[in-house]
């Protein structure tokens, strides 16, 4: 038994799911969990985050912004604070904040926090035009 | 006296009224149950954030700006969350008449007593009471869209005012969302982080977590970033919270509205009833007593 919990504020995604792997954006790259693993505490990325449930060979692609991950003997805590799954994220809405963000970017004039902002803006644009393109 | 006509005439408006208040407390009703599973599914977070920060604190003895209470707080920010809209019962006033007696109770004990309000309601008492409140900042448009995002940002902002030495104890004062028929106003503490009463004790009675749990990045940099987080989703919780409590609030009230008409209802069909007959009779009475003059 290693069970899966992924929160975010707004909704649960998913809770208590028994699952086989784990892949993780963690702090320092991305991390596959298995069951088993050390006790870890760690700070998640804005990036994709991939689950397979046991007895399944599909891969569950979710998208996630800030977040953090706790792993236990017994299963994965995880608190993000957006989490998407891919047939949830709208690919023209997201194409348009890439695109503005990279306009601004490029030739907006903008001080050095604006430009901060934007860079994450632009990596959570890419993150979920990534994830989008695994729903079937 | 009032005639038939006018009776039936104020029948006729209650009965519109009622149908109002019936309508509002349909629609307060479906919002509340929009509004329940909204704070439903942020306790659990709110609650997961807040122990872990317990417990690395417990664990590591990390210190932090957002963690230090001071002993003696002098600059106090006050936080009152109230509704756009009224008729919704005793919701608002009770928030605002709450702000109002810690204000008269506490101004001169505290070097600086401050006011954020959140809704039309809280401004437009204070504004109206005259009491020489300016409020740093009004926040409207609450229940229309109560997003984590927005939450984010009222956090940041509340934060940044903290860091920066302006006030040193937040509070917060709102509605807490107990049952579709209760209430109750509740003051809490915002910043800094009380974390007294929260750390886990685990079965083998130690504080925290395992010894040989891995950090990454560094304790230290994990608990910044967590407050930060646990602060975002506090501030979104008694949003959440406020935002069921109006609109349990508010279906109560359109829900005795309602039944007031009904009652209204009724006593007015007996007047104008007893009015009728009263009418008849005396219409009867003259026709007899003319058929029996005729007669003579």
């Amino acid at each position: 038994m290693f069970l899966l919990t992924l929160v975010t504020p707004q909704k649960k995604l998913v809770t208590d799911l028994d699952i086989e792997e784990v892949f993780v954006p963690a702090y320092a790259g991305e991390l596959n969990i298995l069951p088993g693993h050390a006790p870890l505490m760690t700070t998640l990325q804005p990036g994709a985050l991939r689950y397979r449930a046991k007895d399944s060979d599909r891969l569950r692609y979710v998208a996630i912004s800030w977040g953090y991950c706790e792993v236990h003997p017994q299963g994965i805590n995880i608190l993000a604070e957006t989490a998407e799954f891919p047939e949830e994220i709208d690919k023209e809405r997201v194409a348009r904040a890439r695109k503005r963000a990279e306009e601004l970017l490029v030739d907006g004039n903008l001080n050095l926090d604006e430009i901060e902002k934007f860079q994450r803006k632009y990596a959570r644009t890419l993150v979920r035009a990534e994830v989008s393109e695994q729903s079937e | 006296m009032p005639s038939l006509k006018d009776i039936r005439i104020q029948i006729q408006s209650t009965k519109n009224t009622q149908q109002i208040t019936r309508a509002m407390k349909m629609v307060s009703a479906a919002k509340l149950k929009r509004a329940q599973d909204n704070i439903v599914n942020v306790r659990p977070y709110a609650h997961r954030i807040l122990n872990v920060i317990a417990d690395i604190a417990a664990t590591r003895r990390v210190e932090h700006p957002l963690l230090s209470a001071s002993q003696n707080p002098q600059k106090i920010l006050l936080v009152v969350l109230t509704s756009d809209r009224g008729l919704c019962g005793g919701f608002n006033n009770n928030i605002s008449r709450f702000a109002e007696g810690f204000y008269k109770n506490n101004k001169n004990q505290f070097e600086k007593l401050d006011f954020l309000f959140v809704g039309k309601k809280a401004r437009d008492y204070f504004r109206a009471r005259n009491l020489g409140v300016e409020p740093i900042g009004v926040i409207l448009n609450l229940a229309k869209d109560v997003s984590y995002g927005m939450a984010a940002k009222v956090a940041d902002q509340l934060m940044k005012y903290f860091l920066e030495g302006h006030y040193d104890e937040i509070r917060l004062v709102y509605n807490e969302f107990k049952s579709a028929m209760s209430q109750e106003v509740i003051v809490e503490k915002l910043l800094p982080v009380d974390l007294t009463k929260t750390s886990t004790e685990h079965k083998d009675g130690e504080l925290g977590f395992a010894k040989d749990m891995i950090f990454e990045p560094k304790p230290e940099l994990i608990i910044e970033e967590l407050l930060e987080k646990h602060f975002s989703g506090q501030v979104y919780r008694a949003m959440s919270e406020s935002v069921a409590a109006e609109h349990a609030a508010r279906m109560t009230a359109m829900e005795n509205a309602t039944k007031n008409a009904e009652e209204m209802i009724r006593s007015l069909t007996l007047t104008s009833n007893k009015l009728r007959q009263a009418s008849i009779t005396t219409e009867l009475i003259e026709i007899c007593s003319g058929a029996e003059a005729l007669k003579g």
